[in-house]
């Protein structure tokens, strides 16, 4: 008898707890509710309808989407595309970027200079950042190829020529998310104990042992994080494609986001093909982070 | 020692010529938009000839900059002030309580995290259709609250961890509703974390170009990035005109960055390592 009504106490107190927690999280609910995870369960729905996002009516077609989604070669390219620049940006944001911090890090006085300098196009948006190196894709390269001598090697059709204008994204891309990156590395790299740095230089360790010896292993966990912001980033990539080549010439830079887009906005307005192809990139994006996340962390602790 | 010294002069000249590749872009866009199109042409590299402000004057005409700072400001302002004020509010609950709905709403926040947005931008689409907000920055400040706040939740609940509840309790006893010890105990306590919040995802929504770009038909609602794009499509040749443009759609990012160069580093860093 006794038991049973301090358990009814306690009930009573857990559903006015909860009462109260539904109150306060209401707003943040139902504003999450309706545009993030409604969006994100309808669209498994929308992408097994022939829904062509202007008629009122449109009718299920299970699987069909999908069928055609694997039979598009366009849509495969652009995955192929972006497979190519996330292993690129992966690499070279993280190189340069790490390499930055390194360097910083070994100056004292012009540290906070070269932070704020390498930080700024972080700021600015990539549309005007890509826009501003359009401009010397287009104009200032060719100046300086017509003017001066020995700058005949960047005489090349930036934009035109597919294979030149992927160089031109990857140098945009990285410019814009260098310094976001070199921050983070920058953080770790205080992180590393001075006594430790010390104790290598007495052993007699020089330079470039003392940084993959020492520094490194302390900084795996900056790594993680980087790669795993610069895969997700990367995944998604639209700005800079769209203000530099527009996806094109022909389909050449299309980037998977470009891609949907193109489909659900541009001419052939078909929402729920669209859909289709947004969830199978969804998949994919989920189980390569899955993966990273995993290998990464488990690299991490063996350390 | 002397091997010293040229290590260091290759690290300096190294950091130099990084920094002139980070500025070119911005510093080309800055001088170039003071010529004509025929001093383009004629030399991009040397200093105007002269201070002329007819293209700033002619590009603020042409991309209604006042009018797209003022709609940017306005998603900025209304969409991290709503971002801040819902989760702050769950946030904060959610660490406190421990019910078996509290671990659900948390996991129900953040699983969210990973799906792209280009994942959800067409549902969302429709979602903005049949709510007729498709050209009301009002509504647009909800839907980024709606984008925001996993992470924002994932933030404070977080922070809220590391405080002691003791005050709150106090306050508790002495007779305040619990709102009312949310704003005037808790709310002031989380000012570091709300600070990161704010920062992060200011340039988030100020930075936005796709979600603005789908949904978007009225111009008169159009961004700064909005306006600058539809002004590179219908002026693609006339640089004179678009690099002012870019200039001014660059500087309040600039002047902001200028300002709070500090908190932003700060920010940015501890929005990456806990997230």
């Amino acid at each position: 008898m006794k038991s049973s009504s301090a358990q009814l106490a306690r009930n009573s107190k857990t559903r006015k707890q909860n009462l109260s927690l539904l109150l306060f999280t209401l707003p943040a609910l139902i504003v999450y509710a309706l545009f993030k995870l409604y969006p994100a369960f309808s669209g498994i729905y929308y992408a097994m309808t022939d829904w062509n996002g202007v008629d009122k009516t449109y009718s299920f077609i299970g699987l069909q989407n999908f069928i055609r989604v694997l039979r598009d070669t366009y849509f495969w390219q652009s995955i192929l595309f972006t497979f190519k620049y996330v292993f690129v940006m992966v690499i070279v944001a993280n190189i340069v970027s790490l390499t930055l911090a390194v360097a910083i890090e070994t100056r004292r006085r012009a540290r906070g200079v070269f932070r704020t300098v390498f930080y700024l196009p972080n700021m600015i948006s990539m549309v005007i950042g890509g826009y501003m190196w359009m401009f010397i894709f287009t104009k200032v390269l060719y100046y300086l190829v017509d003017n001066f001598n020995g700058f005949s090697f960047l005489d090349h059709m930036w934009i035109g020529d597919p294979q030149y204008s992927f160089v031109a994204i990857i140098i945009v891309a990285t410019w814009g998310a260098v310094g976001y990156l070199m921050i983070i590395y920058m953080a770790a790299l205080q992180g590393v104990p001075e006594s430790m740095k010390e104790a290598a230089v007495l052993d007699g360790a020089n330079a470039w042992q003392r940084f993959w010896k020492v520094e490194f292993p302390m900084i795996r966990h900056a790594l993680t994080i980087c790669v795993f912001w610069t895969l997700n980033a990367a995944f998604q990539v639209f700005d800079v494609i769209y203000t530099l080549t527009g996806g094109g010439p022909g389909r050449a830079t299309q980037s998977a986001a470009i891609n949907i887009y193109e489909e659900a906005f541009r001419g052939n307005i078909q929402f729920g093909y669209a859909t289709a192809k947004s969830t199978v990139l969804f998949l994919i994006v989920l189980v390569i982070t899955a993966i990273q996340l995993s290998v990464m962390k488990r690299r991490e602790e063996e350390l | 020692m002397k091997k010293r010294s040229a290590i260091s002069v290759g690290v300096y000249l190294f950091l130099i010529l990084s920094a002139l590749f980070t500025l070119a872009p911005l510093l080309l866009a800055l001088i170039n938009s003071f010529k004509s199109n025929g001093e383009i042409l004629t030399n991009v590299l040397s200093l105007p000839k002269q201070i002329n402000f007819d293209n700033y004057a002619r590009s603020i005409e042409k991309m209604h900059y006042l009018r797209s700072l003022g709609n940017t400001a306005f998603l900025a302002v209304g969409g991290v002030g709503l971002i801040v004020l819902f989760s702050a509010l769950a946030g904060w609950k959610l660490c406190r309580t421990k019910t078996k709905l509290s671990r659900f709403l948390l996991s129900l926040f953040i699983f969210s995290m990973l799906i792209p947005f280009s994942s959800i931008m067409i549902p969302l689409y429709k979602v903005m259709l049949a709510l007729d907000i498709k050209n009301s920055l009002l509504g647009f400040c909800f839907v980024y609250a709606g984008l925001g706040v996993s992470m924002a939740i994932f933030l404070y609940h977080g922070f809220v961890k590391g405080i002691p509840r003791e005050l709150e309790e106090a306050a508790a006893i002495d007779g305040c509703s619990p709102l009312q010890t949310f704003f005037r105990i808790v709310f002031p306590m989380l000012k570091p974390v709300t600070a990161t919040i704010c920062i992060t995802n200011v340039l988030w929504i100020w930075n936005d170009f796709l979600l603005p770009l789908i949904v978007l038909s009225d111009n008169k609602k159009y961004t700064l990035l909005l306006s600058t794009n539809t002004l590179f499509g219908q002026y693609s040749s006339d640089w004179s005109a678009i690099l002012s443009a870019l200039v001014i759609a660059a500087l309040p990012v600039i002047v902001f960055y200028a300002l709070l160069q500090k908190q932003i580093l700060k920010g940015i860093t501890d929005g990456a390592m806990k997230g």
